[in-house]
C-alpha cells in the first residue's frame, strides 16, 4: 500500500527526468523510471493566462541500501516538486 | 539516415468543434518539420482534403487523406466473448449513447463512440468519398457512423485490392477494450475486424496522458502476438501545445456541457504536431527504450504512408494548368455540334441572322469554348434554364455571365451584350483556368422547386448542393465560450447580442473602441477570460451548411470526386465548398433564390386576380416617365437595390432617366467607388458643371457612357486593351491582379513600357496609369449591374402604377432590407389603406382589396386600394391553423371560428387582440362611439377561454351544441387605441391602425420638433430638432475611415436620415443602437434638388423624454434637450487601409451579408413572420447590457 505525502523536495533533473531527490533529509537516486505522464491543469479556473502543467513520475529509487517506488509531481508554472506517495 | 517521421492522423479545423488548425499551416509546420508527407484525418468527412491536398502540392508535400469516423454502437462494446461470437452483428448492438459510463478509457471518452481512422491507399480516393457519403447515409444527420461491414464494402476494388487502410487506435473498440484489461476481448475484435477489411494496422498514440504508454504497450504486444503491423501517430488536433486550451473549449461546446477535467478528450497539451524528433522519443517511450522495437515501429508507419499517397492532379484536376480534366455531365450527343446549332438557331431567333457583329463575336466566343471543351457545359445550363422557365419560374441571368453572346443566344439570358457593350472576357477567356460562373436568379419561393426538378432531371447520383462553412464570429464565439465557463444562459445572450457583427478576434478591441460597448459594463476582469477565448476561435468553422445557390451538376462518377451528406433540408450535399469544388473540376452552377423575383411575381398575380389584368412585366416599356419621376424624389422604399437610405440620396443626385442611368447608379452604390470618390466627378460631369476629361483621345469611345469617369469593369480592361493592346483577355488577367499592392506593382511594371512602345506620350500614360490604380480592384462589373437594373426599374414601375399589389409582394415576400412597419408606412405614404386583420376577409398572405376611387393628393399614387394584413402575420401562428382559418370562411361568430379553424388558444386571442374580429362583432375599440354595454375585445378574449375550458380534451373541434359560458357584453372594458397598437406592435410587427408616432405628437409639438414633410422647408445649416421610429442603423464603409453610423427614422410624415459622425458617438452611440424611438438634434444638410440629411449632433430615447415630459413637466424635458454633451472619446481602432489608400473603419459593414441573411433563401414563404422592428446592418451593435 503507498502513502500519501506531498512534501516539497528538491530535485536533480538528468535528460529530462528526475535523476537524485532529497526527501526528509536523506538522498535518494532514482534507479528507474517506471512511469511518467503529464495532466494539463485546470487553467479556466484560474485567471493565470496559462498556468502549465503538471508532469508527475513514477520512479523506482534508493537511499543506501532501502528502496521503494515513488511518485513525483513537478509543477510547471511554480517550478516546484512534491514528492506525492511512496511504497516503501 | 532514417526517413522523416509521417503523422497519419491529423484533424484540422475542419473537424468541427474539434480540431483548431487549418490544413495549410499544418502542411506548412509539417514541412518546416523536413517531413515530405502528410496525412489529414479529418472527424465525420472530407470537408478540408481539397485544401489540404492543394497545401501539399504547393509545399512539395506527399498527400495522404482519410476520415476519422464514430462506429456505430461500439460505445457499448459487448461485455463478453460469448456476445461477440453469439449471435447478432460480432461488433455490438446500437444501444444509444452513454451507456459506457465506468468503462471509459479514463478520459473524457465516455458515452463516446468509438472512432476509427480509414486511410485512402493510393488510387483509393474514389471508395474513400463512397465511405464518408455512406457514413452520412447511415447516421442521423450531423451523426454520421459505420459498421465494419460499411468499411468492408468500400475497402477493395472490383479485383479484391484494397482501396482503404483501417487504423485501430486507442479510441477504436481495441483500444478501449486494452485500456479496460479485457485483452481476449481486443484480442477478438481485432480478428474480427482482420477477418472482414484486407488492410487493418493498429494504431498506437502516447499523449503523455496517465496509463497512455502503458496502453500503447500492450496494444503493440496484441499486434505482435498476432502478426498486425503497428503505426505510431499523435492524434494531431493543434498546430502547437498552447492550442489545447482552445481544444478543451471546444470539447465542451460540442457536448454541451461546461469544462471540466472529465469532459476533456485530451488532458494533456500534447497532441500537436511534433518533428521527427519528438517523435522518435515518444516511440522510444512507448517500446521501454526497445530501440530495436522503436525502428520497426517508425519503419512501418513510413511503409503505410507509402502506400496511401495520393495524386494530387487526379484529385484536384485544376493543379495541372495546361489541360485539367473536368468531370462534365453527359449530354448523349456530341457538344460541340449541338452546342454550335444552338447559337445558330439562336441567332435566326434573336433577328441576328444579318449582323455581322453578331457572327463575329459568336465564332470569337465559340472559339474559346471549344478550345477549352466547354460545349457540353452550355448546353447543359441552356437546358436547365429552359426547364425552369418551362415550370413558369422567373428566372434571369446575374452576373458576368450576362456578357457573353452565346449564353444571350441559346436562352440562358435575356441580356443582349452588344445592346450594352458588355465584354465576354469578363466571364470567360482563355487566360482563365476552369469553369466560368453561370449565375441565374429564381424566384426564392420556388428555389427549392427548382433544386428538385435539376435533381429529378439528372438524378441523385449526379447532382450534389455545395456547402459552406460557418465560422465563429464574435457573437458565436461568446455564445460558445460563455456556455463553456458556465455562465448563464441569458446573461451569455445580453453578452453577445451587444456586439456589431465583427470577426471573434476584434471582440476585446471593439470594447475599448466602440463607445457604446465601453460604457456597458462589459469591460468586466470576470469575463476577460471568456473574451481571450473567445478571440481564439476566431474564424473555425462551426458548422456546414447549404450554400445559398451554389449546385454542383456532374456525371455517373460525381460521388467518386466528393463525398455527399444531407443537408438539413435533406438534400444532397457536397462536403466541398464553393472553392474546393472549382478546384476539383466540377460542374457548378449558382441558381439564386431572389425574394424581389418571387415579390414580382406574387405582385403580378394579385393585379391579375383583383383587376383581371394580366401584365407582362418584361414587355414593359422602359423609359416610363413616371416612373423615373419617382425615382428622383427618392420614393423608392421597396424597390430592388435602390431603397437603401445611402441609395435614396444618391438617386436624388444622379436623377436616372433611362436604364444606362440605373446601370450606373447600382454600379457607383458599391463600397469602391464611393471610397474612391468616382461620385463627385461623375455627377459633376453630368449636370455639367465640369466638362468630361479623358486621359487620350483613344479613350473616349470606351469613357463616354459615364463621361470619362471610370466605373466600370469592362472599362479597366478596355484602357488596357486599347494602350498596350494585349487583347482583352489579357486585359482582364490585369484587371484582377489591381486587387492587391503586389499585383498593382506588377501590372505597373508591364502596363506603362508597353502603352509607351504604342506611342502614348508619358503624361498620358502617366494618367492613365492613375486612373487604374485609383480603381484599384473596385468597380463593377457592368454585366452584372446591367441584370441588376432589369428588376430594378421592374419593381420601381409596379410601385409606381401598382402600389398596392407591389407592396403586397415586398410585405409578403420581404426582398428589402426594411421590416414590415415601414413598408406599412411607405404603403401609406402613398395613399394605399392599411386594413386590418379581419377573420372574414384576411388571407394567408398579404391581399390587395379595393377601397374606393382612385384619386388622392400628390404623389398619393396608391389612392383606392388597401393593404389587408393575412392571418400568417400573427405571432406565433402555425401553417397548418393559417391554412384552416383561409378555408373555413366566412365565420359567422368567434365561436364558429374557434369550432372550425381549431386555432390555439393563444393564437386565438391574439386575433381578437389586434381586431380579427371587430368587423364580425361590431366592436369598435378606443373610438368615441363605444359604450359601456356594447361588446369588446376584453370580452371576446375571455370568451375565448370559455371556449377553450368548453372543449373536450383531445377532440378538437367537437363543441357540445349549445354550450358555451356566457359572457356579458361590456363586462370588461375595451382596450384604448395605445393598448391597440402597442398590442400590434407586439402580435404583428407593426402598427396598423396608426402610427406609433402619434401618441407623441403633443410632446413633439411642446419642444418644437420638425417633421419630415418640413425639412425641405429648413434652410441649410440649420439646427433642428426631429423624431421618430427607428427604421435602420448602418455603418457602411465610408471615405474617410470613420465609422459613420446612418439612422433613417420615420415621423410618420416621410422618412428623415441622420448621420452621426465618430465626434458625437461618445455620447449617443449607445441610445442610437439601444432605443427604438428616438428625439435628436441635428444639422440640416442639403445633399441634392429635393433631398435633405441632418448632421446629427446628440440624441435622446424619446420614450425617456415622455416619461420626463409626463411626470416633471416640459421645463424639465428642455434641461435635457439642452444639455451640453461633455466630450468623450470618440471611435478608436486603427482604419483598415487599403494600397492605393482608402481607409475603411474596421467597424464599417463589410460586403457580406451574414450567413444568417442568407439563410432565409432557404424558406419558401416567410413562416415565422418577421418581428423585427427595424433594419440592423451588419455593423450595428445591439443594445448594451446595464441599460
Amino acid at each position: 500500500m503507498s502513502r500519501l505525502y506531498g512534501d516539497p523536495i528538491e530535485v536533480w533533473v538528468r535528460d529530462g527526468h528526475p535523476a537524485q531527490f532529497v526527501w526528509r533529509d536523506r538522498l535518494y537516486t532514482v534507479r528507474e523510471i517506471q512511469d511518467y505522464w503529464v495532466v494539463a491543469r485546470e487553467w479556466w479556473k484560474t485567471s493565470d493566462a496559462d498556468p502549465g502543467e503538471r508532469r508527475f513520475w513514477r520512479v523506482g529509487a534508493a537511499t543506501g541500501k532501502e528502496a521503494g517506488t515513488y511518485e513525483l509531481r513537478f509543477d510547471t508554472a511554480s517550478g516546484g516538486w512534491l514528492l506525492l506517495r511512496a511504497w516503501d | 539516415m532514417t526517413e522523416p517521421f509521417t503523422h497519419l492522423h491529423v484533424a484540422s479545423a475542419f473537424s468541427l468543434r474539434y480540431g483548431t488548425a487549418f490544413p495549410a499551416a499544418l502542411v506548412r509546420r509539417a514541412a518546416e518539420h523536413g517531413m515530405d508527407t502528410l496525412a489529414l484525418t479529418d472527424r465525420d468527412g472530407l470537408y478540408g482534403a481539397i485544401k489540404h491536398v492543394i497545401a501539399c502540392h504547393e509545399q512539395g508535400v506527399r498527400p495522404v487523406v482519410g476520415v476519422d469516423l464514430a462506429l456505430d454502437g461500439a460505445a457499448s462494446p459487448p461485455s463478453t466473448p460469448d456476445d461477440l461470437f453469439g449471435g447478432g452483428p460480432p461488433y455490438g448492438r446500437r444501444t444509444g449513447r452513454g451507456h459506457a459510463h465506468g468503462h471509459g478509457h479514463g478520459r473524457g471518452t465516455a458515452g463516446e463512440p468509438a472512432r476509427v481512422v480509414v486511410l485512402a491507399r493510393s488510387g483509393g480516393w474514389a471508395a474513400l468519398c463512397r465511405l464518408v457519403t455512406a457514413a452520412h447515409h447511415a447516421g442521423e444527420r450531423g451523426e454520421p457512423h459505420v459498421t465494419p461491414g460499411v468499411v468492408a464494402e468500400h475497402a477493395t476494388g472490383p479485383d479484391g485490392e484494397p482501396r482503404l487502410v483501417v487504423l485501430l487506435g486507442p479510441r477504436s473498440g481495441v483500444g478501449r477494450a486494452v485500456a479496460e484489461r479485457r485483452d481476449d476481448h481486443a484480442r477478438a475484435l481485432l480478428a474480427a475486424w482482420r477477418a472482414t477489411v484486407p488492410d487493418v494496422v493498429v494504431e498506437v498514440s502516447d499523449l503523455y496522458g496517465y496509463r497512455d504508454a502503458n496502453t500503447a504497450a500492450r496494444m503493440i504486444g496484441l499486434a505482435d502476438s498476432t502478426g498486425v503491423p503497428v503505426v505510431l501517430t499523435n492524434a494531431v488536433r493543434h498546430l502547437d501545445a498552447a492550442d489545447h486550451q482552445v481544444g478543451n473549449v471546444l470539447d465542451a461546446a460540442r457536448k454541451l456541457v461546461p469544462l471540466d477535467g472529465r469532459h476533456l478528450d485530451d488532458p494533456t497539451a500534447h497532441a500537436y504536431l511534433k518533428d521527427g524528433a519528438e517523435m522518435a522519443r515518444v516511440a522510444a517511450r512507448i517500446c521501454g527504450g526497445d530501440t530495436g522495437r522503436a525502428g520497426r515501429l517508425l519503419a512501418e508507419t513510413r511503409r503505410v504512408a507509402d502506400r496511401c499517397v495520393l495524386d494530387p492532379v487526379e484529385i484536384v484536376p485544376l493543379l495541372d494548368p495546361e489541360r485539367p480534366r473536368l468531370h462534365l455531365p453527359e449530354t448523349g450527343e456530341d457538344p460541340v455540334p449541338a452546342l454550335r446549332r444552338r447559337c445558330e438557331e439562336g441567332l435566326a431567333r434573336r433577328g441576328l441572322e444579318r449582323s455581322a457583329e453578331a457572327r463575329d463575336r459568336l465564332a470569337a466566343e465559340l472559339h474559346v469554348i471549344e478550345k477549352k471543351r466547354l460545349s457540353g457545359y452550355f448546353t447543359s445550363v441552356a437546358g436547365i434554364t429552359d426547364m425552369i422557365r418551362g415550370m413558369g419560374v422567373r428566372c434571369a441571368i446575374r452576373g458576368s455571365g450576362a456578357g457573353s453572346l452565346v449564353n444571350y443566344l441559346i436562352g440562358i439570358g435575356e441580356v443582349n451584350p452588344l445592346e450594352h457593350g458588355l465584354l465576354m472576357e469578363r466571364f470567360l477567356s482563355e487566360g482563365r483556368k476552369g469553369l466560368p460562373d453561370i449565375d441565374i436568379d429564381v424566384e426564392s419561393a420556388r428555389r427549392l422547386d427548382c433544386y428538385r426538378a435539376i435533381l429529378g432531371r439528372y438524378g441523385e447520383e449526379r447532382v450534389a448542393c455545395v456547402s459552406m462553412m460557418e465560422t465563429y464570429r464574435a457573437r458565436s464565439a461568446i455564445r460558445d465560450v460563455g456556455a463553456a465557463m458556465g455562465l448563464p444562459p441569458h446573461e451569455i445572450d445580453v453578452i453577445a447580442k451587444a456586439f456589431p457583427q465583427v470577426r471573434a478576434r476584434q471582440i476585446r478591441a471593439a470594447l475599448s473602441d466602440l463607445p457604446e460597448l465601453r460604457d456597458s459594463g462589459l469591460n468586466d476582469r470576470s469575463l476577460q477570460t471568456v473574451f481571450r477565448l473567445a478571440e481564439r476561435l476566431d474564424g473555425l468553422p462551426r458548422h456546414i451548411a447549404l450554400h445559398p445557390c451554389g449546385v454542383l451538376i456532374g456525371n455517373a462518377t460525381l460521388r467518386d470526386r466528393t463525398p455527399v451528406e444531407r443537408s438539413l433540408l435533406d438534400f444532397p450535399m457536397s462536403q466541398f465548398d464553393k472553392d474546393d469544388v472549382e478546384e476539383a473540376g466540377l460542374l457548378k452552377l449558382d441558381v439564386l433564390g431572389v425574394r424581389m423575383q418571387s415579390a414580382l411575381a406574387y405582385a403580378l398575380r394579385e393585379i391579375e386576380r383583383v383587376e383581371n389584368r394580366k401584365i407582362d412585366l418584361d414587355a414593359v416599356p422602359r423609359d416610363d416617365p413616371e416612373t423615373y419621376d419617382m425615382i428622383r424624389l427618392s420614393r423608392t422604399i421597396g424597390c430592388f437595390q435602390i431603397e437603401s437610405p445611402g441609395q435614396r440620396e444618391l438617386v436624388a443626385k444622379l436623377e436616372p432617366r433611362t436604364m444606362h442611368d440605373l446601370i450606373v447608379d447600382i454600379s457607383l452604390f458599391r463600397p469602391g467607388p464611393v471610397n474612391s470618390d468616382m461620385v463627385t466627378p461623375y455627377l459633376e460631369t453630368r449636370h455639367g458643371f465640369r466638362e468630361a476629361r479623358y486621359p487620350h483621345e483613344s479613350l473616349r469611345e470606351a469613357l463616354k457612357e459615364t463621361n470619362g469617369v471610370v466605373v466600370f469593369h469592362e472599362q479597366v480592361m478596355r484602357i488596357i486593351d486599347i494602350m498596350t493592346g494585349s487583347g482583352l483577355s489579357e486585359a482582364d488577367r490585369a484587371r484582377r491582379a489591381l486587387g492587391t499592392p503586389e499585383g498593382r506593382e506588377a501590372v505597373r511594371a508591364w502596363f506603362v513600357p508597353l502603352a509607351r512602345e504604342n506611342g502614348y506620350p508619358p503624361d498620358v500614360v502617366e494618367q492613365a496609369w492613375k486612373v487604374l490604380d485609383a480603381f484599384g480592384g473596385f468597380g463593377f462589373c457592368k454585366a452584372h449591374a446591367a441584370a441588376f437594373a432589369l428588376p430594378t426599374y421592374q419593381s420601381a414601375w409596379l410601385k409606381r402604377h401598382h402600389t398596392a399589389a407591389f407592396l403586397a409582394g415586398v410585405l409578403t415576400h420581404d426582398p428589402g432590407m426594411y421590416p414590415s412597419r415601414v413598408i406599412l408606412d411607405e404603403a401609406r405614404q402613398c395613399g394605399v389603406d392599411v386594413l386590418p386583420l379581419d377573420v372574414n376577409r384576411s388571407g394567408k398572405t398579404w391581399l390587395v382589396e379595393r377601397t374606393g376611387p382612385a384619386e388622392g393628393g400628390p404623389g398619393e399614387f396608391g389612392r383606392g386600394y388597401g393593404l389587408r394584413v393575412p392571418f400568417s402575420a400573427v405571432r406565433g401562428v402555425s401553417e397548418a391553423e393559417v391554412d384552416r382559418m383561409v378555408a373555413g370562411r366566412p365565420y359567422t361568430s368567434l365561436a364558429d371560428f374557434w369550432e372550425r379553424a381549431r386555432p390555439s388558444r393563444p393564437v386565438a386571442e391574439r386575433i381578437v387582440e389586434v381586431g380579427g374580429f371587430d368587423a364580425l362583432h361590431g366592436l369598435r375599440p378606443g373610438e368615441p362611439r363605444w359604450r359601456p354595454g356594447r361588446l369588446t375585445r376584453r370580452d371576446l378574449i375571455a370568451q375565448v377561454g370559455a371556449l377553450d375550458r368548453g372543449s373536450p380534451v383531445g377532440a378538437a373541434g367537437q363543441l357540445p351544441m349549445g354550450f358555451t359560458e356566457r359572457v356579458t357584453p361590456g363586462e370588461l372594458p375595451e382596450m384604448t387605441e395605445a393598448e391597440a397598437v402597442e398590442a400590434e406592435l407586439e402580435i404583428l410587427g407593426m402598427d396598423v391602425s396608426r402610427h406609433v408616432m402619434d401618441f407623441y405628437r403633443d410632446l413633439l409639438d411642446a419642444i418644437g420638433v420638425t417633421r419630415a414633410r418640413d425639412l425641405l422647408r429648413r434652410r441649410n445649416g440649420a439646427e433642428i430638432l426631429v423624431a421618430g421610429v427607428k427604421v435602420a442603423t448602418q455603418t457602411p464603409a465610408v471615405r474617410s475611415g470613420q465609422r459613420v453610423i446612418f439612422t433613417t427614422l420615420d415621423d410618420s410624415t416621410g422618412p428623415i436620415d441622420l448621420t452621426f459622425f465618430e465626434s458625437v458617438q461618445a455620447h449617443t452611440a449607445a441610445t442610437v443602437f439601444g432605443s427604438w424611438l428616438l428625439a435628436a438634434r441635428g444639422v440640416v444638410r442639403r445633399t441634392g434638388g429635393r433631398a435633405v440629411s441632418l448632421r446629427a449632433v446628440h440624441c435622446w430615447n424619446l420614450a425617456d423624454l415622455d416619461r420626463v415630459w409626463r411626470s416633471e413637466g416640459l421645463d424639465a424635458v428642455r434641461a435635457m434637450i439642452s444639455e451640453v454633451p461633455a466630450p468623450g472619446a470618440g471611435v478608436g481602432g486603427r482604419p483598415i487601409e487599403y494600397g492605393n489608400g482608402f481607409r475603411v473603419s474596421p467597424y464599417s459593414d463589410n460586403g457580406a451579408p451574414p450567413a444568417a441573411r442568407e439563410g432565409r433563401f432557404l424558406s419558401g414563404l416567410p413562416a415565422e413572420p418577421q418581428r423585427r422592428l427595424w433594419h440592423a446592418s451588419s455593423g450595428s451593435s445591439g443594445p448594451s447590457p446595464g441599460r
